[in-house]
Parts: structure tokens; C-alpha cells; sequence
């Protein structure tokens, strides 16, 4: 928490020194932070992706809570074997806002069958459960769930966001054999259509951290720059 | 079978070796040929996932600190970024890890084990309303701050029992125990307080307010002031 802090400190004070010293600040930086300051002008927390420094921050009003590390960062497109047309990187700097992520979706509900009426204090129920010790809201039984390490959020550019602990294999075996076993499903008619998916790789404990922060409406800032 | 060759699959069992092979060889051929088209086709029509370099491709945006120079653009950026940073001592709270720290200037004062919501959801069989018990995420604000808090239980804390709700102001909705020995309000119902289950620290165990062991909570209702912005993620 104190290294983060710091980091925001001396990225600020980086940024002071470089005008400081008239070299004058790139446009893609300028550009990047002026979008900062509309998102962080809102109260919602937002991510930070920056390609060039390989990782994901998590920040609200211009403080950075979290940063989460990249091992990768790559497009991943259905292609097939024969003749293949790349998709083009998406432009930054830019905001990608979540059409629909699995911080909204992956929830367990609780729905009791029947009510009945709150016994009177001085009568017992006839199935007695036993009274919580000591009184208060009940405690959650049932562990939580864990988040999945590779899952995918709809971007409302009609990219996705694929955040995975591994990249597929990328050897020519591998993808002709990924190649057939889709062909064959597409046959029988089980294909699946995927959008591209700008995906981040990153440690498993991270990809679940992260897991809860994709939410409807949350803005992810694409930077690049340096001041 | 009165002296002339038997017919199996159009070959005549007991004709020449020669002409059996051929039309063995023939027939492994055009299985080949048969199997390697199909291949092809299915080949063809699969797509499998490939992976290519994210390349920063820069296209500025228009429309935002346009007619002035770089430095002056960047320079008010950092100016307005600057002024919605916290003054004074803050609170950041980590909900998948359930910990909360107090900070003032970078520096940690206070770090501790917290709980935070579940994520669950909660409907009610009467009329299908839902409860989500998350904490919220984002920036907050200690708007005012109790010792002894009572909690006016909602409807929620009934019905998750199995129970209808009484009537709104009934005494059963009173609780003066459970929120513990203090109480930082942070808007719409959302609290830090105490718990009577601290074997539960650590968990995501509430219904959105966040729960801290009895000297975390005193520290943190001691340092961090009514105003004291809280950031939640």
C-alpha cells in the first residue's frame, strides 16, 4: 500500500521535473491524462491499463488503489488456418467502457420458499433453530465461492476483454488440431463465435482479485505516454 | 459353392492374388482420399484462437484541452488531478482481500483484516425484490460518526432468517449490539463498524458494511475524521 502511494507520488513529481526541464510532454500523454481527469472526476472506481508499462491499475479519483502486473498482453482473434485477416489493435489512448461483466453476473441468490411470522418473545417456536450466540445478523454459512482465473467482459466497442492466467498454445500442431476439433463442432452445428478479445495475462490470484471489479459501466483507460 | 469361386464384396475368393491387392489398395486409397477431403473441409471451416501482439496504435481524441499547448494542457491535468486526491488521512479498503488501511501523506498508519459483502443476492418470495449485498466500490465519505451504535434492522435481516418483517418502528427491529463499540457512517446505509463474530475477519461474510476487530475499529474511529474520504475496491 505504501509502494503504491509512493509510485503515484514520484509519477506526479516525474511529470513536474520533464516540464520542468522544457521537454515538452507527448500528445498521446497529455491526451491520456485528460481523460483521467474525467474519469476521475466521478466517484466510481476505474482501471488504468497502460500497454507500455505492462499493467493494470486499479484507481479512484486519480489515486491508484491496486496494481496488478502483466504477463502478457495480446489480441486473440478466431482465425482460420488458411488465408487469415488479423484485426488491427484497437487505438489508445481511448476508454473502453464494460458492456456486461462478470462482476454483475456471477452471483449466487438467496431465496427462501415461505416467510413466517417472527415468534413473540415470550413464546418458543415450535421448530426451535438454535438461537445464534451471540445474537445478531447471521453469519454467512456457505463459503463464498471462488472467481474464476480466465473469464471474458464485453467491451461496449464490441471488443472483448478476456482476462486469462494462459494464453491458448500458439504451435501449428496445436492450432491445427484446435482447428479440427472447431470445424467438427461447427459442422454439427456447436460453433461459437467469438470477438476479438484484447487479452491480459496475469497471475491466477490476480485474475481473481480483479474478478469483481468488471462491472456494467465501469471505464477502463487505455494510456500510453510518457510525460 | 459347386466348383465356381465364391463372391465376397465383389471379390471372387480363390481368383488371383494380384487382383485382390488391387482392389484392396484401391479401396485403402479412397478411404485416404475420402478421409483427407473431409479433413481439409473441416480444417477449412474451423477457427481457431490466434494470438497477435497488441500494437499501440496512437489516435488522439479531439475535443478535450484543445487551443492551448502541450505543457499548459498537461500542466492543468495534473493540477485537477491533483485537487481530487484526499487531503489529510484516508481510507482504502481491499474487498477480495478484506483489508483495510488508514493513510495519511502515502504513509500507513493502521492496516487491518476487515470483512465486506458477499455479492450475494437476497429475494424476497413474497414480491421477487432483491437485496445485493455488496460494498459498494468507489469513493465514499465518513459522513457522520456514532459510539454505540444501534442498527433499526431492515427487511433484509428478516427475511434472509426466513421471517416476515415487522411493522416499520417495531421494537423487534431494535439491535443495540451488533454494530459494536463504533460507528462511521458512509451514506446509504453502508457502515464501518464492529462485529460479535470475529472468528469471521477476513471473510466475505456481511451485507455490504464492513465489519473490523474491536482495536482496528477504535483507531480507525479515533483517526479518521467526519469528511475522511474512504475508497473502496
Amino acid at each position: 500500500m505504501r509502494r503504491l502511494a509512493l509510485a503515484s507520488i514520484c509519477t506526479s513529481a516525474a511529470a513536474a521535473l520533464a516540464w520542468a526541464g522544457n521537454e515538452p510532454p507527448s500528445p498521446a500523454y497529455v491526451a491520456s491524462r485528460e481523460l483521467e481527469l474525467v474519469a476521475a472526476r466521478k466517484p466510481q472506481v476505474y482501471l488504468v491499463l497502460s500497454p507500455e508499462l505492462r499493467a493494470l491499475d486499479v484507481r479512484a479519483r486519480g489515486v491508484t488503489l491496486d496494481r496488478i502486473p502483466l504477463a502478457g498482453l495480446e489480441l486473440l482473434s478466431q482465425q482460420p488456418v488458411l488465408g487469415r485477416s488479423l484485426p488491427s489493435s484497437p487505438s489508445v489512448p481511448a476508454v473502453w467502457m464494460i458492456k456486461e461483466g462478470p462482476g454483475d453476473t456471477d452471483r449466487e441468490i438467496i431465496a427462501p420458499t415461505e416467510l413466517r411470522p417472527m415468534p413473540a418473545e415470550d413464546e418458543e417456536e415450535e421448530e426451535v433453530a438454535p438461537a445464534p450466540t451471540p445474537a445478531g445478523p447471521t453469519p454467512t454459512p456457505t463459503p463464498i465461492p471462488e472467481p474464476p482465473v480466465s473469464y471474458r467482459v464485453q467491451l461496449e466497442n464490441g471488443w472483448d476483454l478476456w482476462i486469462t492466467d494462459r494464453l491458448p498454445r500458439q504451435g501449428f500442431l496445436r492450432l491445427v488440431g484446435t482447428a479440427l476439433r472447431d470445424g467438427w463442432n461447427r459442422w454439427r452445428g456447436r460453433g461459437l463465435d467469438l470477438p476479438p478479445a484484447v487479452t491480459l495475462v496475469m497471475a491466477p490470484e490476480d485474475a481473481r482479485r480483479v474478478h469483481h471489479l468488471f462491472r456494467t459501466g465501469t471505464a477502463i483507460l487505455v494510456t500510453t505516454g510518457t510525460p | 459353392m459347386s466348383g465356381e469361386p465364391a463372391v465376397v464384396f465383389g471379390v471372387q475368393v480363390g481368383q488371383p492374388p494380384r487382383r485382390t491387392w488391387l482392389w484392396v489398395t484401391l479401396g485403402v486409397i479412397a478411404l485416404v482420399a475420402m478421409a483427407s477431403v473431409g479433413c481439409l473441409s473441416v480444417l477449412r471451416t474451423g477457427r481457431p484462437l490466434v494470438a497477435t501482439a497488441f500494437e499501440i496504435t496512437t489516435v488522439l481524441p479531439g475535443g478535450l484541452g484543445e487551443g492551448l499547448g502541450l505543457e499548459k494542457r498537461a500542466a492543468r491535468a495534473e493540477s485537477e488531478l491533483g485537487k481530487l486526491s484526499p487531503r489529510g488521512a484516508y481510507i482504502v479498503i481491499d474487498t477480495y482481500r478484506n483489508r483495510l488501511h488508514l493513510l495519511e501523506g502515502g504513509k500507513v498508519l493502521r492496516s487491518a483484516i476487515c470483512s465486506t459483502g458477499t455479492g450475494r443476492v437476497l429475494r424476497d418470495p413474497r414480491n421477487g425484490r432483491e437485496w445485493v449485498f455488496d460494498t459498494p466500490l468507489g469513493e465514499r465519505v465518513v459522513q457522520s460518526k456514532r459510539k454505540d451504535p444501534p442498527w433499526a434492522k431492515p427487511d433484509w435481516a428478516f427475511i434472509e432468517e426466513g421471517y416476515k418483517p415487522p411493522p416499520p418502528g417495531s421494537p423487534e427491529r431494535w439491535d443495540t449490539v451488533s454494530l459494536g463499540d463504533y460507528g462511521l457512517y458512509m451514506g446509504d446505509g453502508y457502515i464501518i463498524h464492529g462485529t460479535l463474530f470475529k472468528s469471521l475477519l477476513g471473510r466475505r461474510v456481511t451485507h455490504g458494511c464492513v465489519r473490523l476487530g474491536d482495536e482496528d475499529l477504535e483507531f480507525v474511529y479515533k483517526h479518521a475524521p467526519i469528511g475522511t474520504r474512504v475508497y473502496l475496491y
